[in-house]
């Protein structure tokens, strides 16, 4: 549907934004720990998409070198840093909540006692 | 960050590594950028692309007038800090069970070189990966504390991280695709201010807003600062809150921000006074620090809204230096006493330490010849009347803070005895220094300093005597890890207000050119 409307110029970006949106309504309203991490991890696609979006070339090519009409190759690289980050942070973030069920928590009814 | 991964392989090559060895490597990471940056001092100001590139294809790196001061802070701050944590996490080591020594060492040589890269590059991406590696290494060294309640301030601190590194990242790709480019120069050179770039600035100002822990975006900070052992606080609060302010005056010097000065002016003075409310009523010393921080980045905050790069560089290099030394101060007290509660610290018997803690707290407030009070001259001097008022109230509120803090250390009394430690040269060291450098810059003793000091202990026996600082402030969030998601909720929630209330000035500006 947002290719009708944009003409495929625009098509990523705009589901990028649609992407960050959601993962925000998320963290803003389900109060489940894992489902946050969730939400972050839908907002981090979206920024993916919408950055490699913006190095789109209509009719472009791969930016290799035998070809002089390519897309531009930087945002896709820089989002490959984003990308690789997010997933160790995706796993520490869920490391984090497991510590937190097991110290922080047993701490505190500790603390009633 | 070489220095780090020969720390982290070094355990794994040789299992039973003498600990002297990781000491060695530690103190070597974090002594060797200094006279790298000494030999730089004779050829000031450096501007270079890594590898011999163009600035369209290379990283641009450089030290000159807008990140010396921070460079400076750091340079002064972590080796001092390295020194002082030597002992200190020998103490804690069996405490915090599966973080050892070495793995807070490495954490620390990253968190090192992340903020020294950050405050070198002239690269808008570069600094991003920078403030994340700083985010990241900051993070996990919160949650290796072994304090009650240090994974959830961790989990929180790294919810914001996220949150803000994505909105930053999606401001950086439209500044891209709008100047074509990530060099600070080249967007300087293509910049043309429409209502996308504005939007883009105000969108990363609002993210670096929450990294540095400025109100209302405040809330991941005080938790994260007072749960951290003692020497990552002075870290944290000292150095790593600079970062994000790095990137607003990187912003400032090459971007245009003049149609944010209005929101920047009221965000900054909100969290000056929130800071010190919040900060005269805490009973956990740390906390009460970590809150100062806040009140404290207003400050800096209000000399970028005033769009001078020296005096919020020179702000931020007092605060930097006066904070780590305070931090580390009251933590030699804590780790003395066992205790973080104020009313039950005291002085005891040393005198270095109440020397050095009323100094920091003098230089803190702002009082000439500390460099604090040159660097509240700086901010100042471009201040107009009512700014001008709220300034003085700030200065003296932080004061009244301060006067509750040492007040409380000198009125408990302990029998026990302490004796001295080589810690303590450490904050003594930082304390001379802010009043030397004060010096040289200001070299004179202004008397209305004194007046303001006057009226803060005033104002500290009113509100002594009227029973006031007795009140509880209400939490809006208990302790409990298991309102943690609530509580993220709500945090989500007020960046987006002020996402949506900074846009609101822009849109505020279009209609007015429109009608």
């Amino acid at each position: 549907m947002i290719e009708s409307i944009t003409g495929g110029y625009l098509t990523a970006p705009i589901t990028g934004v649609i992407l960050i949106m959601i993962g925000l309504y998320g963290l803003m309203v389900k109060r489940d720990l894992i489902k946050q991490v969730i939400a972050i991890n839908i907002i981090s696609p979206g920024v993916v998409l919408y950055f490699t979006g913006l190095g789109y070339v209509p009719e472009g090519e791969a930016p290799l070198l035998a070809h002089s009409e390519v897309v531009d190759p930087i945002p896709a690289a820089l989002m490959l840093t984003t990308l690789v980050i997010d997933v160790a942070v995706t796993a520490f973030a869920l490391a984090l909540i497991i510590k937190i069920e097991e110290i922080d928590l047993e701490e505190l009814e500790g603390d009633e006692d | 960050m070489v220095f780090a991964f020969l720390l982290s392989t070094i355990s794994y090559i040789d299992t039973n590594i003498d600990r002297i060895y990781k000491e060695v490597i530690f103190l070597a990471g974090v002594l060797s950028p200094i006279p790298i940056f000494l030999y730089s001092l004779e050829n000031l100001p450096i501007l270079t692309v890594l590898g011999g590139w163009t600035r369209v294809s290379g990283i641009e790196i450089g030290i000159n007038g807008i990140n010396f001061f921070f460079l400076l802070a750091t340079l002064i701050i972590f080796p001092l800090v390295a020194l002082y944590s030597l002992r200190h996490f020998d103490k804690f080591d069996e405490k915090s069970g599966d973080v050892s020594k070495g793995s807070k060492f490495c954490l620390i040589l990253l968190l090192y070189g992340g903020i020294l890269g950050s405050f070198i590059t002239r690269d808008l991406f570069n600094f991003t990966i920078y403030t994340e590696i700083v985010s990241l290494a900051a993070i996990i060294l919160v949650g290796s504390s072994s304090t009650t309640g240090a994974k959830s301030a961790s989990f929180r601190y790294l919810m914001v991280y996220l949150l803000s590194s994505f909105f930053f990242i999606f401001s950086v790709g439209i500044i891209y695709v709008k100047t074509g480019y990530l060099n600070f120069h080249l967007i300087e050179q293509n910049l043309v201010m429409d209502t996308e770039i504005k939007v883009a600035i105000s969108v990363a100002f609002t993210a670096l807003i929450m990294k540095a822990g400025i109100f209302p975006l405040h809330f991941w900070l005080p938790e994260a600062h007072s749960k951290a052992d003692t020497p990552i606080s002075a870290l944290l609060s000292g150095v790593t809150v600079n970062v994000p302010v790095f990137g607003m005056i990187l912003f400032l010097r090459y971007t245009s921000i003049e149609f944010l000065t209005v929101p920047l002016m009221i965000v900054a003075f909100s969290s000056i006074f929130f800071g010190i409310f919040m900060a005269i009523f805490q009973t956990d010393v740390k906390k009460l620090l970590a809150y100062s921080t806040v009140s404290q980045m207003g400050f800096v905050l209000l000399g970028i809204s005033i769009l001078d790069i020296y005096a919020a560089g020179i702000y931020v290099f007092a605060h930097a230096l006066v904070k780590a030394a305070l931090f580390l101060n009251i933590g030699i007290l804590i780790s003395n006493q066992g205790e973080k509660n104020i009313e039950k610290l005291s002085f005891g018997n040393r005198g270095l330490l109440t020397i050095t803690m009323i100094s920091l707290s003098l230089g803190i407030g702002g009082i000439s010849p500390f460099l604090g009070g040159y660097a509240k001259y700086t901010i100042l001097n471009s201040l107009s009347k009512w700014s001008l008022y709220l300034f003085y109230i700030g200065s003296v509120g932080t004061l009244t803070l301060f006067t509750r803090m040492n007040y409380e250390l000198f009125e408990f009394e302990t029998s026990k005895k302490f004796r001295f430690s080589l810690e303590e040269l450490v904050p003594f060291i930082v304390a001379l220094l802010t009043i030397v450098v004060g010096i040289h810059y200001l070299p004179k003793l202004a008397i209305k300093d004194g007046m303001l000091v006057g009226i803060a202990i005033l104002a500290f026996s009113v509100l002594k005597y009227s029973r006031l600082l007795e009140w509880n402030v209400p939490r809006f969030y208990g302790k409990d890890p298991r309102e943690l998601g609530k509580q993220i909720n709500f945090y989500t929630s007020v960046f987006v207000i002020t996402n949506i209330s900074f846009l609101m000035f822009i849109l505020r500006d279009i209609l007015r050119e429109l009608f």
